[in-house]
């Protein structure tokens, strides 16, 4: 019965029946194909991120880890940007305007350059305090137990023998060449610096130590007061922008604690430590603490949730960062090659890729920067 | 089979009458997303909170509710499936639901986890909200006395 209807389309040759079994072209319904595996793929991802995050007894605010939203947001416009140019440059092709067509797909990749930049440049501000998914660059800890000052210390320690060491080189070199090098002196100065700092860490944490271990039940009261201060020092190396300026109670201790201390010491360089000036090269708000004011120290930080988020921020991140790099190496494929009408199908199955990594992101950056 | 056939035609030439016209479609379509994103990072700004509230749970359902609206803009417009035949369906829908399923099934193991958690859990856990300390420090008085004799 079917070759009866068949011949009455006047499509088909007479007696041959074959009919796809889409009306489009296998290519696309190949791209179509991954792209609904491509849906369950970050589907997982971010499932898992929805449901660890909120599952979580505690999980760090947007600003305690150096995210920015604002960036996120440009990101944003950045890729819906892109995906219009990749429209566009379809549209050409489909018009047999190859120039033009290159035009946009150029266009195009260097959107997508753009946001790889601004992610490079996020990862960058991560990194640099010490926020890494995994061991052994991770600093992150998430609670101030002995754990962390155990961590804090072995830092500290570390950081003594290897200023002293420098410091007696230096004094070697100094002696030798007569006491008059002014060069030398001057780096004695410094490391001279560094340990003043070190000294000023590490009584502190000595203190809180010695309550920790005369106090090994938890419930005591010298146990919570333990904490408490270990919290206070915690804030002081890597200042939560969460403690900071809620009228809380907590917060108002964190706020006086460092300057009432310093006060005490008269040490104006340890004062460098104000909940209140946002630290000027960050671009968020902030605070400094003492590995911002002091680089080389890389002290163990404390951020409750902070080794969670930061496995799950790199891992959907990273995914859908590779995603894009492949998008920009089929972008550079398709820049040698001639845009004509005859390629619009691929361009055009390109462009379905490309749709679904902005479609992503579309998701990710609510999620990750303003929950 | 020829029921099928037709309906194939049909929808190709379909797709061929009524697809996009002109490039001021997707123009718009990308001004819309940019306007969308505002729409969503305006909730955090002093100004949401001064309008709206500070309601957490508004803020999450608003910023879904925009995300939601421009994904399915791109989905519709710059992905063609507004103008694509019905095979579209077959594809999305299953992939979608199986996505949501997904999701919902982490729930009861993953999201749920530190509901009933063992003491060692709660004991290493990042930060605990204060009755859940009292709790942990309750079993954990138990556990050290259990232990000991």
């Amino acid at each position: 019965m079917s070759d009866h209807d068949s011949h009455g389309d006047g499509h088909h040759h007479a007696g041959f029946d074959y009919q796809p079994s889409l009306p489009i072209p296998n290519g696309k319904l190949c791209m179509w194909l991954f792209l609904s595996t491509e849906i369950m793929f970050f589907a997982g991802l971010l499932g898992a991120y929805i449901v660890l995050r909120f599952g979580a007894p505690a999980w760090p605010s947007t600003h305690d880890v150096h995210l920015v939203e604002y960036l996120g947001a440009i990101n944003t416009a950045v890729l819906i940007g892109s995906s219009i140019t990749i429209v566009l440059a379809l549209e050409a092709a489909k018009r047999n305007n190859a120039s033009n067509a290159k035009g946009w797909m150029v266009l195009t990749l260097t959107l997508g350059c753009v946001f790889l930049g601004i992610k490079a440049f996020e990862y960058n501000a991560k990194f640099s305090h010490g926020i890494y998914p995994a061991l052994p660059h991770s600093q992150i800890y998430e609670k101030p137990d002995v754990r962390y000052a155990q961590a804090v210390r072995l830092r500290l320690a570390d950081l003594k023998l290897q200023l002293q060491t420098t410091k007696t080189e230096l004094e070697n070199q100094l002696a030798e060449a007569g006491g008059a090098s002014e060069a030398i002196q001057a780096q004695i100065d410094e490391v001279n610096d560094k340990l003043a700092v070190h000294d000023e860490i590490a009584p502190e944490l000595d203190a809180i130590e010695q309550l920790f271990r005369e106090n090994p039940e938890s419930t005591s009261v010298g146990a919570v007061e333990a904490r408490k201060k270990l919290t206070l020092l915690a804030n002081r190396i890597y200042p939560r922008a969460s403690l900071q300026g809620h009228g809380s109670e907590e917060a108002a201790v964190e706020h006086e604690e460092p300057a009432a201390k310093a006060a005490s010491t008269g040490r104006p360089q340890i004062m460098l430590v104000s909940t209140e000036a946002p630290a000027a090269d960050h671009g968020d708000d902030h605070a400094a603490g003492y590995n911002d004011q002091h680089p080389w120290l890389e002290l163990p930080i404390m951020i409750p949730g902070g080794n969670l988020w930061a496995s799950t921020y790199f891992l959907v991140t990273g995914f859908h960062a590779i995603h894009v790099i492949v998008g920009l190496i089929a972008f550079v494929i398709l820049l040698t090659k001639t845009l004509g009408a005859n390629m619009a199908g691929t361009i055009e199955n390109v462009g379905l890729y490309w749709h679904f990594v902005d479609l992503v992101w579309i998701f990710l950056f609510p999620l990750l920067y303003l929950f | 089979m020829s029921h099928a056939a037709t309906d194939a035609h049909a929808a190709h030439d379909d797709a061929h009458h009524h697809g996009p016209q002109g490039v001021g479609i997707y123009v718009s379509v990308a001004v819309a997303l940019v306007f969308l994103t505002s729409l969503s990072y305006v909730t955090n700004l002093p100004v949401w909170d001064a309008v709206v509230g500070d309601s957490v749970a508004i803020k999450r359902i608003w910023m879904m509710g925009v995300s939601c609206t421009k994904a399915m803009l791109v989905i519709m417009f710059f992905m063609h499936l507004k103008w694509e035949a019905n095979w579209k369906w077959v594809l999305t829908i299953p992939a979608s639901l199986m996505s949501l399923f997904l999701v919902l099934m982490l729930v009861p193991d993953v999201g749920k986890r530190m509901e009933h958690a063992s003491y060692e859990r709660l004991k290493y856990a990042a930060e605990l909200t204060p009755e859940e300390a009292d709790e942990v420090e309750d079993e954990g008085e138990i556990y050290h006395t259990d232990g000991d004799h």
